[in-house]
């Protein structure tokens, strides 16, 4: 399984570096996302209420930085349904004796670009003047966090593709994210948030994500067994879902 | 499997019954075949027959909906990754990445397999001489002909020595001298390496000169299986067609013609007769000239798989591409 996944892994980041187009969008989305909401929407620290040592900047950071993860998942996931609807597929599913390690294969490749993604977005925030008032293991934490997002990102357009096995499933496979995404605590903490939007937001899986990871940026950690165990959960579920969705594939031929 | 399991070469393909249905189609429908190992079997058939959905179905590509069959000795169902690890493929459009060099790919296919390192690196080289693509193996596959895709492909299927190969018409759209060159290959790793074959094909003269063995299917069931020769043999007479020199003296040739066999179609101004007997055509010429009677044409036509095809279905192959 190691193989294949290792394999696939190899072709998934060959074509990337060969293909710019197919690496800008994922790279610059969320840095034109990180300027615009540290930049213009700055002013909402001054709110009151807003309690956040590590400023404005750090706080937008997070979501980005979790953004930047989910879609990078999502984004690995139109490659899968491109090799469907192309036949690629195809050669993968008769040459891997392992097929799981086809799924493996994808995280793998869609973590190492998102890995690439997360050090720009780290260094242009850092060279904005972003404050970090955690240690090395709280950010550790925090990536370790958006690591994980990455890879239920992937494992849920992994699962989407396998089922449509068409490149026109891509916006179902952004939908979810999106409304996800915004859904949460986006431009002030969930205290913050009154009405509707509270109480979707309390329940949404990401909040607590999103509130353990600024805490980690702050040197506060916080709700981290929620948010450790909301992410495991959400990996288990959507493992199963990707593979489910490997098992139509095969049926499907 | 892991790599250093030798891949026995001793099992080939065993199918009983088997059966695949899309909705209310029956594509596949219920078939039985027996392939030994080292044989290259012919699966012949028009577009729409099954062969496809056959050869999917033994690849582990698509479950079949009853039935049953070992490929290599494994189950296609239950023993799937031990199936993948035992048989190569090149299936009917090579499914090959725009974006990747041939060597690339090759490197990809060696390590799903878990093939790494040096002999990787040996294996790729080697291959890629194997089939002429080695000037080739660092331009992007966009760039190749439709002959060096099929090459590539062939090469791909055989990165990680499989006991079995499955090529899934292998020669279409190919130019006569690759497609030469493939067959060439072809009969090499059966009879050199002991590989098994199963080759679908529309092209009779393909299954003709390479199979030991051949099957047709047709709207699902096998129709007719044996040896090209046996096949032949079993509906196939030749046919004698001659064009005489008079056209005056059709008649005459009619009456002599007849003492040989029955008639059959022939061209405006020619008699045919399917002989009774092998080995009547000196007969024949011998008869012509003590009957005097002077022939402009003799035209001999041994039996064909076409011939085959039309006697087991009542269509030419052609014919039933068009139907299809």
């Amino acid at each position: 399984m190691i193989s294949v996944a290792l394999g696939l892994a190899y072709r998934q980041l060959t074509v990337l570096f060969k293909n710019p187009s197919l690496f800008l969008p994922p790279m610059l989305f969320p840095l034109m996302n990180f300027m615009s909401f540290a930049g213009g929407l700055s002013r909402l620290r001054h709110v009151p209420g807003f309690d956040f040592h590590s400023g404005y900047t750090a706080f937008t950071f997070v979501f980005v930085l979790l953004q930047s993860a989910a879609f990078g998942g999502v984004f690995a996931g139109f490659g899968i349904a491109r090799d469907f609807e192309y036949g690629f597929a195809r050669r993968l599913l008769v040459s891997a004796p392992q097929r799981s390690g086809l799924i493996l294969g994808y995280a793998l490749s869609a973590l190492t670009r998102w890995a690439m993604i997360a050090i720009v977005l780290t260094t242009v925030a850092l060279i904005g003047g972003m404050q970090v008032g955690g240690n090395g293991i709280d950010l550790f934490g925090m990536y370790a966090l958006a690591m994980i997002f990455n890879i239920v990102g992937l494992l849920w357009a992994c699962g989407v593709a396998m089922r449509f096995r068409s490149i026109q499933s891509g916006p179902l496979m952004q939908t979810p994210v999106f409304l996800l995404l915004f859904l949460s605590p986006v431009y002030v903490p969930l205290s913050l948030l009154t009405g509707w939007i509270h109480g979707v937001a309390r329940v949404n899986p990401l909040t607590f994500l999103l509130e353990a990871g600024r805490g980690f940026i702050d040197g506060h950690p916080t709700q981290l067994a929620a948010a450790f165990g909301v992410s495991a959960a959400l990996v288990v579920f959507f493992a199963f879902w990707a593979r489910t969705g490997l098992a139509r594939a095969e049926r499907a031929g | 499997m892991a790599r250093s399991d030798k891949v026995s070469r001793d099992a080939g393909i065993e199918v009983i019954g088997l059966v695949r249905r899309f909705k209310d189609v029956e594509a596949v429908a219920g078939i039985d075949l027996t392939i030994s190992p080292g044989e290259i079997y012919g699966f012949l058939g028009p577009n729409g027959a099954g062969k496809s959905t056959t050869v999917h179905m033994l690849t582990t590509l698509l479950p079949p909906s009853a039935g049953r069959a070992t490929v290599a000795g494994f189950d296609v169902v239950k023993q799937g990754s031990k199936v993948r690890a035992s048989i190569g493929a090149a299936l009917q459009e090579a499914a090959l990445d725009p974006f990747l060099t041939g060597r690339e790919h090759l490197r990809l296919g060696a390590s799903l397999h878990g093939i790494r390192g040096t002999e990787r690196k040996q294996l790729i080289e080697r291959l890629l001489e194997r089939v002429g693509l080695t000037t080739a193996g660092d331009r992007k596959v966009r760039t190749y002909s439709g002959g060096m895709k099929r090459r590539l492909d062939l090469a791909l299927a055989l990165i990680h020595d499989p006991s079995i190969l499955f090529l899934d018409e292998p020669t279409t759209g190919l130019d006569p001298q690759s497609r030469s060159a493939l067959w060439t290959e072809v009969a090499r790793l059966a009879r050199e390496e002991g590989v098994t074959v199963f080759l679908t094909t529309q092209y009779l003269e393909e299954a003709d000169v390479l199979a030991d063995r051949v099957g047709i299917i047709d709207h699902g069931h096998i129709v007719a299986e044996g040896t090209p020769g046996d096949l032949k043999a079993q509906i196939g007479k030749s046919t004698v067609e001659v064009v005489p020199e008079n056209h005056d003296e059709l008649g005459r040739l009619r009456e002599l013609l007849l003492r040989f066999g029955e008639e059959t179609a022939a061209r405006p101004g020619a008699f045919a007769v399917q002989l009774n007997g092998k080995g009547e055509l000196p007969s024949v010429i011998r008869a012509l000239d003590t009957e005097s009677l002077r022939a402009a044409e003799i035209n001999l036509h041994q039996p064909t798989l076409d011939d085959v095809f039309l006697a087991k279905t009542g269509r030419t192959l052609e014919g039933a591409e068009e139907q299809a």
